[in-house]
């Protein structure tokens, strides 16, 4: 299925490759070389190219592209899953999934290559079962290795691999048994010059931290359970029995997963929780313009907003801004014509606001559009949406564990057209 | 260390690989093991240590174990004869009694890629088949596949797959995917492992306990399976009715297809579940892997072919953003062209024309983004003509960004079907004329004297003096025959007068409200179901077709004379067709000219009659729609309506009167994987004699079109 992998960096260096089955020469990346120069932007090069022998079906994460060489027909979005479950996998390993980390620790990546294909086929991909296989670098970990001269390798076999549940391991044992939840949304939206909404939609998750001996079986269920329009769930999940009584019941994996991702639709009123007022205006005939921007919350339920950050890209006629602002710090960046303010924290009796001049190079026409300003933010103990969880129950083991959850909500692909 | 000498690094190592001291101490050792592996990952050539990596591998260290075995799969290729003393240290690895030990050893024996290893991997497979640990068992049964690859796919060992069909029942899910997989490629030249009812069932009871991986796999293998009843059919539905949930977009699809494929009798089923997966791919559409994001957005085209309304309530999701790669981008505007309706015309008209000035993206990519646009325009004004206004709103102010010789076209034509609702389109046209002479795409003159007389009909005053200059240019002046021919044909018309040319290229255009017979925009569900989650839609169908054929041709060039042979028989059908044709002295034909049949008149009467005559004419690249038309026109042959150009299928419809009153009402369809053209021709009165007349002034037409194209 899938041939060999090769990494690549920006600069176009292939500095890793795998082969699973023949070895097939670097020079096959040329054709993804050449597909890069076509699309005027490295970055933007199509995730599907075809050669004359092979297909290469790429991912680009965190400037690293991984072009995986496929022989036969092939559903792409199956290849496209597992490279990201490999990237995912190294992010998890090394913290970061960055070309240093990668040759850093080069031997546990082919260490985890091997376990994760076989003949090109995916064998092993949870990360609970993986880190028994492989143990993760760490610290501590190679003070210790280095003092007792042991491994990184688990020296018995995962007994996860043995039970019947494939995605939990028999016999797990802690002190500590505790139980979390993080039901974290994201909030999609458009907003137009006039401040009101063309698009809005939230995009949910729970993540789950479950460290519970033995098999417990659970089962959450919700305040309002039918919010949730599209919801995707976790492998361990019962969907009968979520189909006839909204409730999740399932036994969870050891550690860390996703346990359900779900979408709050345009239909149900999308709460947006800042508002901008901005005026950005270009002279004509000048080689200057204003630029105003402010931020205010806006139905957020009484929760403050942090973590603000405004990015603007600026037309390419635009040489340098000079702004105040009243709160956080800004920088513009005048090769790619970024700006971005660093807002912090909205406190309500003053609003933050970035005003100033921009300098346009002169000569040249006024720029016929404004742009787009993208922002981040972050909310602490609130679901946007309004899903609040009621309870969560264990059956089949007899000690209390501890529960938690945690609510957050977060700006996702959030712009504002001005 | 990568800083000295490749040679010196390599003498390095040696000597500490042989070092006694360095043997002794566990952790130095593998020390500089790993140092070897990190060389070799570099590129750098370390085969010449390869002796003492062997002795290294007779070692308690499952971690150096596994370092040896590394560089040993790298190697063994170029060191066979030395590779055979490490196959004794794996051999007596494959019966360590830890068994991570044993898979590991048996997984790199297996993968050993040297010729005369077959002999010694055998019987550790055959026993690691058998082993106690599931571990082991994964291992050894991709082995067997791994075994029969180095056979050279000569003979299949039958007693082998009749084990590894056994191991179809082992208790561990893995297994049981690996055995799916090996068994496939091990009987590829049989056409692959066999699914029959008891294994089909056997493995819908199993889905549960696989991985995401094996899911989507074994629902892809679960394709080859027929229900005997509809009742064992539903049955299979409805287990697999959970996995249309999953957090695998990968899972969902899967299923989806084998939906698809299973219910292809029962449409409602195929489109239920269509309805149902409109979640998740709509949430796969805006995924955070711009990857993802873009194989859904292909998917979702696909489903668009037979269910157009069904994502236009979401047009929204649609919109770009201004981050968004250019290939999302590109496949969001295509999704937009085709959800377009009433309700949101105004929406994503607006939206649209907000993209031709995309600040962000830099000048070339805004370019090629905004040809894309207009072209887009030009397919909404062809297919929905209640939008024309709109569009002529949007339209000032893209010219600006336009370079490409097709976005000019769409933009040209544009101009000139509605430039008297576009009040600069005189102007934005002279601009045209101005630089015709750096123009390098003949097509776009082709199209801008096209569209230049047309509004000159429209607005004389504004456009005489330019059309006089073009004209000239295009006469004296230009190299290219066809634009000249082009040139001189409107000339003429011209000096015939003006209610003439009126007639000829303002004739009724085909009408918008014979879509359903002219577009056929709903295919059946069945017509893509065998595409759906694969590579073609990423590519489009006919892009595919041609880039399948090339890789299977370049594939098997070695061998097969079938293939030349199949090659034959493909020409050989039309050719005999033209043989039985050759006319039996056809009467003198004349059609009536200025035939004016109603859309509504045509569809009953093609409805109503039989195919009297098929044939197929040789035909390259797409339809220049105006150009065929036009001389249609000049033979006396009316165009009902017509596919907009690029469509897949496309198809046109026509109509002809001879003298006696008998009409002949025609199809052109135009399939994009064949390179011809089929003609199906119905007539009114069944006069065998006059048809070979009528189909020959056809083939001129056809024949001189296809010509000037090319």
């Amino acid at each position: 299925m899938i041939h060999s992998l090769f990494l690549i960096n920006c600069s176009g260096d292939i500095f890793l490759e795998k082969h699973w089955k023949s070895v097939v020469s670097q020079s096959v990346c040329d054709y993804f070389f050449e597909a890069q120069e076509k699309a005027a932007d490295v970055e933007n090069v199509p995730p599907v190219i075809s050669t004359p022998h092979h297909y290469l079906i790429s991912i680009y994460r965190d400037k690293l592209f991984f072009v995986s060489v496929i022989q036969t027909e092939v559903p792409p979005l199956f290849v496209i899953e597992f490279l990201h479950r490999v990237a995912d996998t190294f992010q998890d390993y090394f913290g970061e999934c960055s070309e240093a980390a990668i040759k850093d620790n080069v031997v546990i990546v082919y260490e985890l290559l091997e376990e994760m294909l076989d003949n090109g086929f995916p064998l092993a991909t949870e990360s609970n079962i993986l880190k028994e296989l492989i143990k993760p670098p760490t610290i501590l970990r190679s003070v210790v290795n280095s003092i007792t001269g042991s491994s990184n390798v688990g020296d018995t076999l995962p007994t996860g691999q043995l039970s019947n549940i494939p995605w939990r391991r028999a016999g797990v044992k802690y002190t500590n048994n505790e139980a979390y939840f993080d039901v974290v949304e994201e909030i999609d939206a458009i907003i137009d010059k006039s401040g009101s909404t063309v698009f809005a939609e939230i995009q949910g998750v729970i993540d789950a931290c479950i460290k519970l001996s033995g098999m417990p079986d659970l089962s959450l269920s919700f305040m309002n359970p039918r919010l949730l329009d599209d919801v995707s769930f976790h492998p361990c999940i019962r969907f009968k029995r979520w189909e006839s009584e909204r409730v999740l019941s399932f036994i969870p994996p050891d550690g860390n997963f996703r346990l359900i991702s779900y979408r709050v639709s345009s239909q149900n009123l999308v709460a947006i929780p800042v508002y901008v007022k901005h005026s950005i205006s270009f002279k004509e005939n000048s080689s200057c313009g204003r630029f105003d921007v402010t931020i205010g919350p806006k139905q957020n339920m009484g929760k403050t907003i942090e973590g603000i950050t405004v990015t603007v890209h600026m037309p390419k006629v635009v040489l340098n801004m000079n702004l105040t602002p009243t709160q956080g710090s800004y920088t513009f960046d005048p090769v790619t014509k970024v700006l971005t303010w660093d807002v912090g924290k909205i406190a309500p009796q003053k609003l933050p606001s970035l005003k100033g001049m921009v300098n346009l190079q002169s000569g040249a026409p006024k720029p016929e559009e404004n742009p787009s300003l993208n922002i981040q933010f972050k909310i602490q103990q609130l679901a946007i949406s309004g899903l609040k969880v009621n309870r969560l129950d264990m059956y089949g083991e007899k000690y209390k564990p501890f529960k938690g959850v945690k609510y957050v909500t977060k700006a996702g692909k959030f712009q504002v057209r001005t | 260390m990568p800083y000295l000498g490749s040679e010196d690094a390599v003498k390095e190592l040696k000597k500490a690989l042989c070092n006694p001291h360095i043997q002794a101490d566990r952790l130095r050792y593998r020390n500089v093991i790993q140092r070897v592996i990190r060389h070799m990952t570099q590129g750098l050539d370390m085969s010449s240590v390869f002796m003492e990596m062997v002795k290294a591998s007779a070692t308690v260290d499952i971690v150096q174990k596994k370092l040896v075995y590394l560089y040993m799969c790298t190697y063994a290729p170029l060191k066979p004869d030395l590779a055979l003393l490490a196959i004794n240290t794996l051999c007596k690895d494959c019966s360590d009694p830890n068994p991570m030990v044993r898979g590991l050893a048996l997984r790199s024996m297996c993968s050993l890629r040297m010729p005369g290893v077959q002999e010694y991997i055998q019987q550790p497979v055959l026993n690691g088949l058998r082993d106690k640990a599931s571990y082991v068992r994964r291992v050894a049964v991709l082995g067997c596949a791994k075994m029969h690859n180095l056979h050279g796919d000569s003979e299949v060992d039958g007693a082998l797959v009749n084990e590894l069909y056994s191991l179809l029942r082992d208790q561990d899910p893995i297994v049981v995917v690996n055995c799916l997989r090996s068994l496939e490629e091990i009987l590829k030249q049989e056409g692959g492992v066999v699914i029959n009812k008891p294994i089909a069932h056997h493995l819908l009871n199993r889905m549960s306990k696989l991985d995401q991986w094996g899911q989507a796999e074994v629902l892809n293998f679960l394709l080859r399976y027929q229900p005997r009843s509809e009742e064992e059919l539903f049955d299979i539905l409805n287990l697999l009715d959970s996995y249309l949930k999953s957090s695998s977009t990968g899972v969902v699809m899967g299923a989806t297809k084998l939906f698809l494929i299973l219910a292809k009798k029962f449409p409602h089923v195929q489109i239920d579940v269509l309805v149902r997966i409109k979640g998740p791919l709509l949430a796969a559409c805006s995924s955070d892997s711009r990857e993802l994001s873009f194989a859904a957005l292909c998917q979702v085209r696909q489903i668009l072919h037979s269910l157009p309304g069904h994502f236009s309530n979401h047009y929204k999701k649609f919109f770009c953003s201004y981050s968004e790669p250019h290939y999302i981008k590109l496949q969001k505007v295509e999704v937009l062209c085709e959800l377009v309706n009433d309700e949101n015309v105004q929406q994503v008209l607006e939206e649209l024309r907000g993209y031709c000035t995309d600040v962000s993206a830099d000048f070339a990519q805004a370019a090629i983004f905004a040809i894309v646009v207009v072209q887009t325009f030009r397919d909404l004004v062809w297919l929905c003509p209640q939008c024309t206004e709109a569009v002529c709103q949007a339209l000032p102010g893209c010219e600006e960004n336009i370079q490409d010789s097709e976005g000019k076209q769409a933009l040209i034509w544009l101009l000139g079907v509605h430039g008297e609702k576009i009040p600069n389109a005189p102007y934005v046209l002279e601009d045209f004329v101005e630089n015709v002479k750096s123009e390098t795409f003949p097509a776009v003159k082709m199209e801008l004297l096209t569209a230049l007389m047309r509004l000159f009909l429209s607005r004389p005053a504004e456009c005489q003096d330019m059309l006089g200059r073009l004209l000239y240019y295009c006469i004296e002046e230009e190299k290219d025959m066809a634009v000249r021919d082009r040139g001189l044909f409107y000339y003429r018309l011209l000096l015939v007068g003006i209610d003439e040319v009126k007639q000829i290229l303002c004739s009724p255009k085909s009408d918008p409200s014979l879509r359903l017979l002219e577009d056929q925009a709903e295919r059946p569900v069945n017509s893509w179901a065998l595409d759906f989650n694969t590579l073609a839609p990423v590519y489009g169908k006919a892009h595919w077709a041609v880039i399948s054929k090339c890789q299977k041709a370049e594939r098997h060039d070695s061998e097969l004379p079938t293939n030349a042979s199949f090659a034959i028989s493909g020409h050989l059908v039309p050719e005999e067709n033209k043989k039985v044709q050759e006319p039996p002295e056809s009467e003198a034909l004349m059609l009536v000219p200025n035939l004016q049949l109603s859309a509504e008149y045509f569809e009953k009467t093609w409805l109503s009659l039989k195919v009297a005559h098929q044939q197929v004419f040789p035909w390259q690249g797409e339809v220049q729609p105006d150009t065929l038309q036009m001389a249609l026109k000049v033979v006396n042959i009316q165009t009902i309506a017509m596919s907009r150009p690029g469509a897949q299928p496309w198809k046109a419809y026509l109509s002809a009167q001879d003298d006696t009153g008998c009409q002949f009402l025609t199809e052109l369809l135009l399939e994009p994987e064949n390179s011809e053209m089929q003609i199906s021709v119905k007539q009114s009165e069944a006069r065998t004699e006059t048809l070979p007349g009528f189909i020959s002034v056809l083939e001129t037409v056809i024949g001189t079109i296809g010509d000037i194209k090319s």
